[in-house]
């Protein structure tokens, strides 16, 4: 059963569709990630799941359940910016969380407070703080109780890199323990580290989801080279080649997934006379596979 | 349920200076304004003019027992904005903190919200008829000469009303910062309704209201409850007739003010039910 399964959730402001249609499900266990440039409708996702906003159309359910008030309790959540009050301190604003959600106890405050590293001053008011501390206390306060479902909007924004690196071994350690994690980020590299599974938002469609592996490997791509110069127009004749250009590293060709193996590939240039001094199957990066679906 | 209502809106207030701040303002505005009239009065009867005397004879003593519950009701009224403000930022404080998402995302329902709102406007409208219960009590022992024969709590009533109509002025209050979210402009159009716009209207109600055949002005949102403690007699006496009407429509207007609150709480659940956050 899915943690979360989202059917054809729509949500407009005015004109703007924000969500079109948008269905998938998390997995339980899993680390999804949900990718999209600005204004594609992330957080607004994010929103509707939570009951911030309402959606136009559409349904979710939470652990199998329709929503109510009680699965939100039991999911640590970051929406956005860190939603705390800004008169009190680290501890008070924590107690609150606590009181409201029935996570935590006041040990378990301070054990979140030294996990995001924010211990020493746990006594100073929200007000004091950077907006990476204020990042994370807000983290602190979804993780607070230990829920098994944690939703976090952009959990790096306003992190300098050493934050960025700890909240990402934080993310990986929660995965490791079981913990099901949901994502939304417009940080490609960060979603690539962390996540088993993305959806891809654009415009308020969803481009596609699914594994991360399956996502990125719909196509093969090798990288050759050779100190022939004839090499790239010869790739052209290649029967079922979708696509070939000459980078800094060679020649890349891409193929349907499964369509070629390398022997082919050096069977092929070896009987047109060139020899091959490189071959590799090359591993698309979540970064291209974006750019790919997600540009104009 | 209540009980973790409660205590989570004690936590968000506990330790926000501001709001003891504004609450201890309330408390020194009202020994303070019924001081002084108190002050102002028994130099007018101490004066060994005639006048003194006349007013003295005319108008017995409107602090003492058990005059001194209406009395310190209709002056301390006069203050009710300084906890208005309170209540008008402990919502305006939730939008500009965003933390009216949070507390949903945490697990409240969005009544459940409004309830917390509810309850603390309840525990302000408690703490300020304290302050007024003891600056009444306080006032009424200075003044009262003759205690045996003073029916010392045969005015109590105007606790009740005093009560009733800080609770719906406060609750219009609450209405007037979730509609508008914008402390600033929040407080703007409440001052400026309340001190002048009100009085604006209430003045050409009463011009209109020969031709009419009532008074619509006394319908207004916070006249409804503003009749609930009517002019104290000493000033009464300088209009008696209209004075003795405003008297025998007290049980109306508590009626009025009953309705009139239970309308604010019931369009303020449902704009937060119904409003994305």
């Amino acid at each position: 059963m899915p943690v979360l399964e989202i059917n054809n959730i729509s949500k407009s402001y005015g004109k703007i569709q924000a969500l079109n249609g948008v269905s998938f499900s998390v997995p339980k266990g899993s680390v999804f990630g949900i990718l999209g440039p600005n204004g594609s409708g992330k957080t607004t996702m994010l929103s509707i799941i939570l009951d911030v906003l309402q959606s136009d159309g559409g349904n979710y359910t939470w652990f199998g359940q329709p929503p109510s008030n009680l699965h939100r309790k039991k999911i640590g959540s970051l929406l956005e910016t860190p939603n705390l009050y800004h008169y009190l301190t680290a501890v008070q604003n924590l107690r609150i969380t606590k009181s409201i959600s029935g996570r935590g106890s006041d040990i378990e405050i301070n054990e979140v407070l030294q996990k995001v590293k924010l211990h020493e001053r746990k006594n100073s008011r929200f007000t004091t703080y950077s907006l990476g501390m204020k990042q994370r206390l807000a983290i602190a306060g979804a993780l607070l109780g230990n829920p098994s479902v944690l939703v976090l909007d952009e959990p790096t924004n306003g992190l300098d890199p050493v934050g960025i690196a700890e909240i990402r071994e934080l993310i990986k350690d929660l995965a490791k323990e079981g913990h099901t994690i949901i994502m939304a980020s417009h940080l490609l590299d960060e979603v690539e580290k962390v996540c088993d599974h993305v959806a891809i938002l654009k415009r308020g469609k969803l481009i596609t989801h699914g594994n991360v592996s399956d996502v990125l490997s719909d196509e093969d791509c090798f990288l050759i080279g050779s100190s022939s110069l004839q090499l790239l127009e010869v790739m052209k004749s290649f029967d079922g080649i979708k696509q070939v250009k000459q980078t800094d590293d060679g020649v890349e060709c891409y193929f349907n997934k499964a369509f070629v193996k390398p022997e082919n590939i050096n069977e092929f240039c070896f009987s047109k006379g060139i020899i091959l001094n490189q071959l590799a199957s090359k591993k698309k990066r979540l970064e291209e596979k974006f750019f790919e679906l997600t540009g104009d | 349920m209540i009980k973790n209502i409660l205590q989570t809106e004690w936590l968000k207030v506990k330790n926000y200076r501001a709001f003891w701040l504004l609450l201890s303002v309330t408390a020194i505005s009202y020994p303070g304004i019924n001081g002084v009239a108190y002050y102002a009065f028994m130099d007018s009867i101490d004066a060994k003019s005639q006048s003194g005397q006349l007013v003295k004879m005319l108008l017995g003593n409107p602090f003492a027992f058990p005059q001194t519950f209406h009395t310190t009701a209709y002056l301390s009224s006069f203050f009710t904005f300084i906890p208005a403000i309170v209540v008008i930022m402990l919502i305006t404080n939730e939008y500009m903190f965003k933390t009216h998402r949070q507390n949903i995302i945490d697990g409240w329902k969005k009544n459940t919200f409004v309830w917390g709102k509810m309850l603390s406007v309840l525990f302000i409208t408690l703490i300020v008829t304290l302050f007024y219960v003891a600056v009444a009590v306080a006032i009424g022992i200075i003044a009262t000469k003759d205690f045996e024969n003073a029916q010392l709590f045969n005015q109590s009533q105007f606790i009740v009303l005093f009560f009733l109509q800080v609770f719906c002025q406060l609750s219009i209050a609450f209405l007037l910062g979730l509609l508008i979210r914008k402390a600033f402009i929040a407080y703007g159009i409440y001052i400026f309704y309340t001190f002048i716009l009100e009085n604006i209207l209430g003045g050409l109600f009463k011009l209109k209201a020969k031709k009419w055949g009532a008074d619509f002005g006394h319908y207004l949102p916070f006249e409804i409850s503003d009749r609930l403690i009517p002019l104290p007699p000493f000033i009464g006496k300088f209009n008696e007739a209209e004075n003795k009407l405003a008297i025998a429509a007290i049980n109306d207007h508590v009626l009025y003010t009953l309705i009139l609150t239970a309308a604010v709480w019931a369009i303020s659940f449902y704009i937060f039910k119904k409003r994305d956050l």
